[in-house]
């Protein structure tokens, strides 16, 4: 695959305080990358820095083999996607798509010709002489996107283009700009906090915590091999058991897990087992997975439905009597009804073991 | 609200409160309003018209058309200039030029005209050495200066609080798009501001053709050379010419009346478009 852009070394500081540090990461022709971090990790930072609105204080941006990191917004040929969408209020649905062009003194002819097939490739066609105020939210943010593509971007960034709306459009704009980022394919880079989002946008996610990039991979690797513990919990629920490492295998009180996974580790180094609610399987003569192993007996502590699927509380075999939480769907449950105080064989499909590092500044030395 | 006692049906307080309300504006403002167009009137509409095509009159009519134009343009330009510089930058005594700014409108309007005296007059602080060259008190210049003095911060009020709740990103996003700051200012910026530079000149104007206590100091009151229209009704009123100081009294107000309307009325479609 191409690489349409690429950021090297990025570093920033407000004053004395550090809000990026080593921001490395690239996106290949097409690609749809999804910066998620919780409010304040320092995404919209980043994206002003790939825009030539903020300037860094180290590092590299090259857009297309270019290097413009020196170069003013106006010159770098990037289309941004504002939170508020940031349309002129003065200017029809034309008026502001047109804009870019008009800037670049095209011709009355191939703005018109330009403008129409945008606003036919984004469904406006009825909206076409309205003005921004006029429109629903998620019209607005198809004129934003109209708007920078008109002048064929270098790469498109969105900031949380979905925060102003409300929960059941947000759903179906995702595949629909997802959608579209395929069709026209355009090289994007898509910021949220949102991490549902983020699985369903990104060809693959860059997770960002506190100014650093702790993880970035496909929403597959992300979500199930998570090398940290923040990219863990931030991507969803996980249990976390506390143990050491020896000869391949995990322990921990009354566990012994052999790894899978090639990952290398000292004898007898502190690690952490994790695992999601859903890689949990329970032991019963029907249930005859091939790729589970033993993890530890329990107690069921608590059960609820929620919906879809079930949520069960276990009290593990420790002496701390540390509790897990498991799902199981429907199907199962109605099959295989469990009770409260019930023993249980539990198992893992699929695990990750990381490092434990008792310090936080410790943490940036990754697991690969 | 709940203090007050809700009667169904007739409520005396309704009624009362207006008619309190019109009571006390009727012999303060619509009555002293009204008596310029009784009085203005009350001998022929034919006099009414002589006194107004006097060519002195006329004269000071247009003289306070252009006055006030000039310095409706300066004020209006100057006003978004520092409104920009001032949101935009913020620098080591930024705030005290805000404060300075708005100075003006505290300051009595003859103390202005004074101040303008002491400052061009033929042995002022700058008018000594400049007075050889070139006079400024006395002339239709010194008029300019004292309405742009009097009015200087209106045009800034009104539009430096649509610079500080513009949004920035709508420039940013200008900036993205290949704009250079001018066109981004010309196509953006500017586009958002015109309800207040068409609010900020009106008020500019409004103000500065009634101006008096500023521009009786430092014009001269010449007829027919630098006497402004309110300065003609004084005179003709002294000399005891009511007719003439009513006809043009007549005019301004008309004036006035009718920047208001527009101002009042076209605020929603300036603000909206
Ligand atoms: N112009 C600025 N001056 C000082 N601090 C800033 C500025 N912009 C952002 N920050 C700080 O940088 C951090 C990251 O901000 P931001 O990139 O907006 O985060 P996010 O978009 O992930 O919420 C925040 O702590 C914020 O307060
Ligand atoms: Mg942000």
């Amino acid at each position: 695959m191409n690489i349409a852009a690429s950021f090297t070394d990025i570093s920033k500081k407000f004053g004395e305080t550090s809000i990026l540090e080593d921001i490395n990461f690239d996106v290949s022709e097409g690609e749809i990358v999804v910066l998620l971090g919780a409010s304040g990790s320092g995404k919209t930072t980043i994206l002003r820095i790939i825009a030539g609105l903020e300037n860094c204080n180290t590092g590299k941006v090259i857009l297309h083999g270019k290097d413009v990191t020196e170069l003013p917004a106006r010159e770098r040929g990037v289309g941004v996607i504002f939170q508020n969408y940031a349309l002129f209020p003065q200017m029809t649905v034309e008026k502001n798509i047109g804009y870019g062009l008009k800037l670049r003194k095209k011709s009355k002819n191939e703005i018109n010709k330009k403008v129409d097939e945008l606003i036919e490739l984004v469904h406006l066609e009825e909206h076409r002489q309205k003005y921004p105020s006029q429109l629903s939210g998620g019209q607005q943010q198809r004129v934003a996107i109209a708007r920078a593509l008109a002048y064929n971007p270098e790469i498109l960034l969105f900031d949380e283009p979905f925060s102003a709306l409300d929960a059941q459009i947000r759903q179906k704009l995702r595949r629909e700009i997802r959608h579209l980022l395929k069709q026209i394919n355009v090289p994007a880079i898509f910021i949220t906090h949102d991490q549902e989002e983020a699985l369903e946008i990104g060809d693959r996610i860059a997770v960002l915590n506190q100014g650093k990039i702790e993880q970035i991979g496909t929403p597959f690797d992300v979500y199930n091999k998570p090398s940290t513990e923040y990219v863990a919990t931030f991507l969803g629920t996980a249990n976390l058991i506390l143990g050491v490492v020896n000869n391949g295998v995990f322990e921990a009180e009354n566990i012994d897990l052999k790894l899978t996974d090639d990952l290398f580790f000292k004898n007898g180094q502190s690690v952490k087992l994790i695992f999601r609610p859903e890689d949990v399987f329970l032991r019963h003569p029907e249930n005859l997975t091939q790729n589970y192993q033993k993890l530890i007996d329990g107690w069921i502590e608590e059960i609820s439905f929620v919906g879809a699927f079930e949520r069960i509380t276990v009290r593990i075999n420790f002496k701390n009597g540390q509790l897990i939480t498991f799902t199981r769907p429907k199907t199962e449950t109605e099959n295989f009804p469990l009770q409260i105080r019930q023993k249980l064989e539990i198992g893992l499909v699929r695990f990750r073991i990381i490092p434990n590092f008792p310090l936080t500044h410790e943490r940036s030395a990754k697991v690969y | 609200m709940s203090s007050v006692r809700h009667v169904r049906g007739f409520d005396i307080a309704k009624p009362l409160s207006i008619f309190t309300m019109v009571g006390v504006m009727l012999p303060l403002i619509l009555l002293p309003l009204a008596s310029i167009f009784i009085y203005g009137t009350s001998s022929g509409l034919d006099k009414f018209w002589q006194a107004l095509i006097a060519p002195e009159a006329i004269f000071a009519l247009q003289l306070s058309l252009v006055t006030s134009f000039w310095a409706t343009l300066f004020n209006v330009i100057f006003g978004l200039f520092a409104a920009y510089v001032l949101t935009k930058y913020k620098f080591w005594g930024s705030n005290a030029l805000t404060v300075i700014i708005s100075l003006p409108t505290a300051i009595p309007t003859a103390v202005a005209g004074f101040s303008l005296l002491l400052l061009w007059g033929p042995y002022g602080l700058l008018g000594r050495f400049t007075d050889q060259y070139f006079h400024i008190m006395f002339t239709a210049f010194a008029i300019i200066l004292a309405n742009i003095f009097v009015t200087f911060p209106l045009a800034f009020g009104v539009i430096k609080p649509v610079f500080e709740t513009m949004s920035q990103s709508l420039e940013e996003a200008s900036a993205t798009m290949g704009a250079t700051r001018w066109q981004t200012f010309w196509h953006v910026t500017l586009p958002s501001l015109r309800g207040a530079i068409v609010t900020g000149a009106l008020l500019t104007f409004a103000r500065a053709i009634g101006e008096f206590g500023s521009t009786i100091l430092v014009s001269g009151n010449l007829a027919s050379r630098t006497q402004t229209a309110p300065l003609y009704i004084f005179a003709k009123f002294n000399e005891g010419q009511v007719e003439a100081a009513n006809a043009i009294a007549i005019v301004l107000a008309l004036f006035s009346f009718f920047i208001f309307s527009v101002l009042f009325f076209a605020q929603s479609w300036l603000d909206k478009k």
